[in-house]
């Protein structure tokens, strides 16, 4: 796949999306999630508290068994305080949170036999060959000797990464190491992966690279859970969303649920080469519109916006309206309701 | 060159076992790659083999018998004890500088986490990085058996005395390793690791050394007249813990015992009433003493490491 200019992926405004469609091209390809009361994640009441501090407070985090459930939200909102929950790394104040049937508290062990988790930091050993690493973790993991070199190449192909086998760890790049980590993760074939800000600190490529590993990875059957404050990210691969602000959880569902929920009208962008009055006196006609907004114009070209509810049929109509009108358009389309959006309207900006 | 392939072959190497411990085989990998592990032997065997030689020079010196003649057995005797002494100071040295970065050096290296999410048991990992540092330490004084056995050119010196100091040195190896990787699990910074093991350390030979001398000078001012047997006992049980707590202090009373008595294994305490009595040598006590504290410091670490944090 390639991307030209993969900076257009960060704002995925209608017209960006068009230029570069690669991404959206894989989109329709992800798996669907079977049942959505298949949890393979689950947390009832979940809680933690620091001294006075309230990390998570009442968390009910519901993930579906096949989700790429996008975890999003400020920084100090809870993420990574509630990952450490679910990697046993930490005990909850009060709750309970279950991996796959186990308990997180009770059943520890099994808890990290189905997880695969990697943090927000590389976490590499700097004076190991590559195959060393993989070579370590997979016999952490109790995976027998004699399957390991075999396991090990299958990860570095799947990562990508066979060619930098006999390296040494420091000598990788970001990207590479970023992978190599993801490799690890998977080492034990575990049914749920946990990443923390899988693609922070990494430069647009590598970052489309991991996201491009998390789909081909959710199309094998993992369920992948990750936190990211980058919403670019979980708009274009997720197929749940959580969002949490405070410690507390303010929106959660299928990804297409939340925005209907969140951003019931649509938007829809029109570029005109001229008279901007008859356009407007023509669209109030049509039902259904909400409002019509100026928008600066570019290159020249007079724009505006105009939000309103209902079907694809209002949009056809006002086309017709428009064009049976003789004005002339130049462009017309629905801008996504991106993520954004949908976010600044679930967290109000509490935290930050 | 090394495949995974022929890696998996079966070994008739009595340490494969070990190295099923993945913490274990990953240090030791770390370990002897590179200069570094070489050019410490190779530092460490120059210094041990410098000292011989000057001690040697001085000692041919100083041990002139009335009859013009070198005195053999002196200077082998003093040679050996001089290379003891220095592989026991080498050892005090170098075995908390290997292992008290062990557990917190992970946590420098982020990667103390990902650990704990694997399904490798707290003991592997403790056993592993205590194996790997040992390992190392036991090369060093392996590879100074030949620098000892020096002294058997002038005889002086048995067998029993090399494999009992071998002990020995074995044993507060083992012990200083525990105490740095205990420390090493306490701490997320090693270098905060590194000072707690070495003012432990320190505190543990002034007090065995002050303890002992203390003790000594009490039981040889004893009035004969005036001392029961009770408190003599008292006294020599008490000098007894204070020798056998220190190494150095361990090996020169072995080697006393040794020398005077000819005994390996126990030795005859003449009381000032005239009574005499068995006891085991202090190499003995030594070991069993600083094996069994290993043992604890070991699952006192292991249980450290199996808390989740709250």
């Amino acid at each position: 796949m390639s991307i030209d200019n993969p900076e257009i992926m960060e704002t995925p405004t209608g017209e960006a999306v068009a230029e570069a469609p690669s991404l959206t091209e894989v989109l329709p390809e992800l798996p669907t999630v079977m049942d959505e009361q298949d949890l393979i994640i689950e947390t009832r009441n979940l809680s933690k508290r620091y001294g006075r501090l309230q990390a998570i407070s009442n968390l009910n985090l519901q993930v579906p068994r096949g989700a790429i459930y996008g975890f999003v939200g400020p920084n100090g909102a809870g993420k990574t305080s509630t990952m450490r929950i679910l990697t046993t790394l930490m005990k909850p104040s009060g709750g309970e949170a279950y991996i796959s049937g186990y308990s997180v508290v009770t059943a520890p062990r099994e808890v990290r036999r189905s997880i695969g988790y990697m943090p927000d930091f590389f976490g590499v050993y700097e004076d190991m060959k590559v195959w060393e690493y993989l070579d370590f973790f997979a016999a952490c993991y109790e995976i027998p000797e004699a399957q390991r070199p075999g396991l090990i190449n299958d990860l570095l192909e799947l990562v990508d990464l066979a060619h930098r086998r006999d390296d040494m760890v420091d000598k990788l790049s970001r990207g590479m190491k970023q992978r190599l980590c993801l490799a690890r993760t998977l080492a034990h074939d575990p049914q749920v992966l946990i990443l923390d800000e899988p693609a922070s600190g990494l430069d647009p490529r590598a970052r489309i690279e991991i996201r491009e590993l998390l789909i081909e990875l959710a199309k094998m059957g993992k369920t992948i859970f990750f936190s990211s404050h980058i919403l670019a990210d979980v708009n274009e691969i997720c197929t749940h969303i959580g969002i949490i602000e405070a410690g507390q959880m303010v929106a959660q569902g299928p990804i297409k649920t939340m925005r209907q929920q969140l951003m019931p009208h649509r938007v829809l962008v029109i570029t005109l080469l001229g008279r901007l009055d008859e356009a407007k006196e023509a669209l109030l006609h049509v039902e259904g519109i909400l409002g019509i907004v100026d928008l600066p114009p570019e290159d020249g070209k007079i724009r505006i916006k105009v939000e309103f509810t209902g079907e694809d049929l209002r949009m056809s109509e006002m086309l017709q309206a428009l064009t049976s009108k003789g004005i002339p358009v130049v462009n017309f389309a629905e801008e996504s309701s991106d993520l954004e959006a949908v976010f600044m309207k679930a967290t109000k900006g509490i935290v930050s | 060159m090394e495949t995974p392939a022929n890696r998996s072959r079966i070994s008739l190497n009595p340490l494969r076992p070990l190295l099923r411990n993945p913490v274990a085989l990953k240090e030791l990998r770390g370990r002897m790659r590179g200069p570094r592990a070489f050019v410490v032997l190779t530092c460490y065997l120059i210094v041990v083999g410098g000292f011989t030689t000057l001690l040697y020079i001085a000692g041919t010196a100083a041990t002139y018998n009335t009859t013009g003649e070198v005195d053999g057995g002196t200077l082998g005797r003093v040679l050996f004890g001089s290379v003891v002494a220095i592989e026991l100071f080498l050892v005090t040295f170098i075995t908390p500088a290997f292992t008290a970065g062990s557990i917190s050096g992970e946590h420098e290296s982020q990667t103390y986490d990902l650990l704990r999410t694997t399904l490798l048991p707290e003991r592997q990992l403790v056993f592993g990085k205590l194996f790997s540092a040992l390992a190392y330490v036991f090369l060093l004084l392996l590879a100074a058996i030949p620098l000892q056995s020096i002294a058997f050119l002038f005889g002086g010196v048995d067998v029993e005395e090399i494999v009992i100091s071998l002990l020995v040195l074995l044993a507060t190896a083992i012990f200083l390793g525990n105490i740095g990787v205990y420390y090493s699990a306490m701490t997320h910074r090693t270098l905060r690791a590194n000072i707690m093991t070495y003012v432990t350390i320190l505190a543990v030979i002034l007090v065995t050394t002050a303890g002992a001398v203390i003790a000594l000078a009490i039981v040889e001012g004893l009035d004969p007249s005036t001392s029961s047997s009770g408190s003599e006992w008292v006294l020599l049980v008490a000098r007894g813990i204070f020798v056998c707590l220190n190494p150095l202090t361990t090996l020169l009373s072995t080697q006393q015992y040794l020398v005077n008595q000819q005994t390996l294994f126990t030795f005859k305490y003449t009381f000032t009433d005239g009574t005499t009595t068995t006891l085991p040598s202090p190499w003995i006590a030594f070991t069993i003493f600083y094996l069994l504290l290993s043992v604890a410091v070991f699952f006192a670490t292991t249980r450290h490491l199996k808390r989740i944090e709250g």
